[in-house]
């Protein structure tokens, strides 16, 4: 028998995800997760909100200037009063981001540079391998959407985007392109969190 | 022994047959050799990268068996 809606709800409000990076993923990955009923979320990020962040993270221009975790938080709040936010303002080692993630039922890697998500990936999996992480790798530049997809190349990673558009290799970031990458990384986490292990 | 290597994204212009793509090839490889004996071998860029045998995360200093799957992805930087 299919679960009921309301069997879904409540197993997504008991629900926890740690979204690394509060960017152009991980900003509108949190959104995401809350619409959808995961009320239990911890926002790592150290930077603070500037104005080329604006024309694809969810902020706002007179958040410029505040740490992106805090002005992240006021914007979830304001969709769920009764969301419950965990805000960690700092940058991910791989000494501390173990302690950071421990905790969650799914870790979402959701920052910018490839060595920090080579080492989320690497950290999250060598020492959380039950704990299901999502990642996202190519989502640059304005090739066709369709090309970002969702793979499970081992039984708790889920890898998303293209793997090959580098912002390093000039190309620049869409809102469009990011928000599908943001969309597959939301959904392959909710996803799990029902119970579904393929993508 | 016998080992299939899956190169991602760009380390897949790495495979010794030149043609690319992210299929598997099969090697032939001495007893012993560890993951970052192939790296090497391969010639991959010092870039970040992530490594996967049999579908399981391993470390790049692990020895690869016979039959194993190796698979090698680099991320690439946007977020």
């Amino acid at each position: 028998m299919q679960p009921s809606d309301q069997e879904l709800r409540a197993r997504l409000h008991a629900s926890s995800v740690a979204v690394v990076g509060c960017g152009g993923l991980g900003s509108n990955v949190a959104a995401m997760l809350l619409r959808s009923g995961v009320r239990n979320l911890t926002l790592i990020d150290f930077d603070a909100v500037d104005a080329s962040n604006l024309n694809r993270q969810l902020f706002f221009a007179d958040q410029i200037g505040r740490p992106k975790t805090e002005a992240l938080a006021e914007t979830l709040l304001r969709i769920d009063p009764d969301a419950h936010l965990t805000l960690h303002s700092l940058r991910v080692t791989v000494e501390n981001l173990v302690d950071l993630v421990r905790d969650a039922d799914v870790v979402v890697e959701a920052v910018d540079r490839a060595d920090t998500k080579a080492m989320v990936v690497n950290t999250c999996m060598e020492a959380l391998p039950d704990t299901p992480l999502v990642t996202a790798s190519g989502l640059a530049g304005y090739g066709s959407a369709n090309s970002i997809a969702t793979e499970r190349p081992c039984d708790n990673l889920y890898l998303v985007g293209d793997l090959e558009s580098d912002v390093n290799a000039g190309h620049p970031l869409f809102a469009s392109r990011v928000m599908v990458a943001s969309a597959h990384e939301a959904h392959a986490a909710i996803r799990r969190l029902l119970g579904f292990e393929e993508p | 022994m016998k080992v299939d290597i899956a190169l991602f994204a760009y380390l897949a212009d790495h495979q010794p047959d030149g043609v690319g793509g992210r299929h598997a090839r099969t090697f032939d490889l001495p007893e012993g050799t560890t993951i970052a004996d192939m790296i090497a071998n391969l010639g991959l860029p010092d870039q970040p990268r992530v490594v996967f045998v049999n579908n399981r995360h391993a470390a790049e200093d692990s020895t690869l068996h016979d039959g194993d799957r190796l698979a090698i992805f680099p991320p690439v930087a946007g977020g």
